[in-house]
């Protein structure tokens, strides 16, 4: 497991059964109930995946969106896409083609970036009061 | 007199990157052999054969339905066999077609040209290459075997088509037949009855009221299209398939005797049983998950490919 400050990145196994898919929660369980978890699955690996697999990969993104946090798939194999659009969840997900894009999402709007004391329309006329002056 | 054999085999499908495999011993990739729009392309060479020759063999190695055992015999040997036995029944020209690929040959008009040049064998050639389709003279030929050898190509006239032809050496290809079939590029139809424009549908298939099918698509023999199901862009479901509901099928071909489970979404792909090969993501996989894909339980017949080859031996049996 590679972890990136608050972002835990984690290699799902090559096949993805019943048996495989509780091994995996025994390991990511901890990390879901976590606050604000941010967590990238790599599934360059994966081959083969069950509908438990992808219950598991639900019910993943379910838990850390409840706890305020995000869930990201990165570097999908072929046969991880293909199954993932055969259940009708690849939309669900957000996807990168890397873990390193995945990681460097989470950081598009750092948190810091923004004064937590200023209202979320402060910005939009700032951004206007430049184009008053421009013109 | 004009005989035919058709060289075919029937050994079970193995899905391996984009082709099927052969089984160890058989000598032909087995696209040729998978139902499409309800009949192989074998079966439809057999019958468009029977509209010119007065003598049409299908050679086939069998399995035992029980205990999955081959015929003893090697395909060259029961070819040559058949080849001898045409020879006696006093043919003068006898048709080899070593069936891997689709075409539509004009076979009269071949049949023609290797009257008029007077060569020991014709061979058919297509815009991209030599097609294994020979017309032999038996007098001179001395078997099946002969169009294998080296030396044939060399000591045949080449008969060149501008005829529609598909290799199948590929799931493409195989995907690729399907739809020249459906825009009329090819003279392929569709068994079954057009019920709506482009919409084919065979007997015994059931298609629930809610379930959408949009043109072009093929729907095969007692296939179960369940509620709220679409199936669209070129689809074809073959025999004895069962689309569970609210599956959307989009430009897919399901084999016979396949199920596809509650709620997917199958696109750009070749499914047979549990056999799936996506042609977008250019990957083929074997889905373990029997609430997704599996063989489904047979009604009926079985399957067709088997049929059809089992009354093709009867036919060349019965003469």
């Amino acid at each position: 497991m590679l972890t990136s400050g608050p972002i835990v990145v984690m290699q799902v196994p090559e096949v993805l059964k019943v048996g495989e898919v509780h091994d995996f929660m025994q390991e990511l369980g901890p990390l879901l109930e976590s606050n604000r978890p941010r967590i990238v699955l790599d599934l360059s690996q994966v081959r083969s995946m069950e509908s438990a697999g992808v219950e598991m990969l639900l019910h993943c993104l379910e838990e850390v969106l409840k706890r305020d946090g995000d869930l990201k798939l990165a570097a999908l194999s072929p046969e991880a896409e293909v199954i993932l659009e055969l259940m009708r969840v690849s939309r669900v997900f957000e996807t990168f083609l890397n873990c390193e894009d995945a990681i460097r999402s989470f950081h598009a709007i750092p948190a810091e970036a923004v004064p937590q004391n200023t209202p979320w329309y402060a910005n939009v006329f700032n951004e206007l009061g430049v184009v008053k002056q421009a013109s | 007199m004009l005989g035919a054999i058709i060289i075919a085999s029937d050994q079970s499908r193995q899905v391996q990157g984009d082709r099927f495999i052969a089984s160890p011993g058989s000598e032909l990739a087995s696209w040729a052999a998978v139902e499409v729009m309800g009949k192989a392309s074998i079966s439809r060479l057999a019958d468009a054969l029977w509209e010119v020759c007065d003598l049409v063999s299908v050679i086939a190695t069998l399995r035992d339905r029980r205990n999955g055992a081959q015929s003893q015999s090697s395909l060259p040997d029961l070819a040559d066999e058949c080849f001898a036995s045409y020879k006696r029944k006093g043919c003068d020209a006898v048709l080899i077609a070593r069936c891997g690929a689709y075409f539509e040959l004009d076979i009269a008009t071949m049949l023609a040209f290797h009257q008029e040049r007077g060569l020991e064998a014709t061979r058919a050639f297509v815009d991209d290459g030599p097609l294994d389709v020979w017309i032999v003279d038996p007098s001179v030929v001395s078997g099946y075997s002969w169009v294998c050898s080296p030396s044939a190509c060399a000591r045949s006239a080449v008969y060149r088509s501008q005829a529609y032809a598909n290799r199948l050496q590929s799931a493409r290809d195989f995907r690729r037949l399907v739809l020249d079939g459906f825009h009329s590029r090819c003279h392929l139809r569709p068994e079954g009855a057009e019920i709506k424009p482009g919409i084919w549908v065979c007997e015994g298939a059931l298609i629930e009221r809610s379930a959408r099918i949009v043109a072009p698509a093929f729907i095969g023999r007692n296939v179960q299209i369940s509620d709220e199901c679409l199936i669209t862009r070129g689809s074809n479901v073959e025999s004895d398939s069962h689309i569970h509901f609210g599956t959307a099928v989009e430009n897919s071909s399901i084999l016979p005797n396949t199920y596809v489970g509650i709620g997917l979404d199958l696109a750009h792909s070749i499914v047979d049983g549990r056999n799936l090969i996506n042609l977008q993501h250019n990957v083929s996989l074997q889905i373990t998950d029997p609430v997704v894909l599996r063989e489904s339980a047979a009604r009926g017949r079985g399957r067709k490919l088997r049929t059809d080859i089992e009354s093709g031996m009867a036919m060349s049996s019965a003469e």
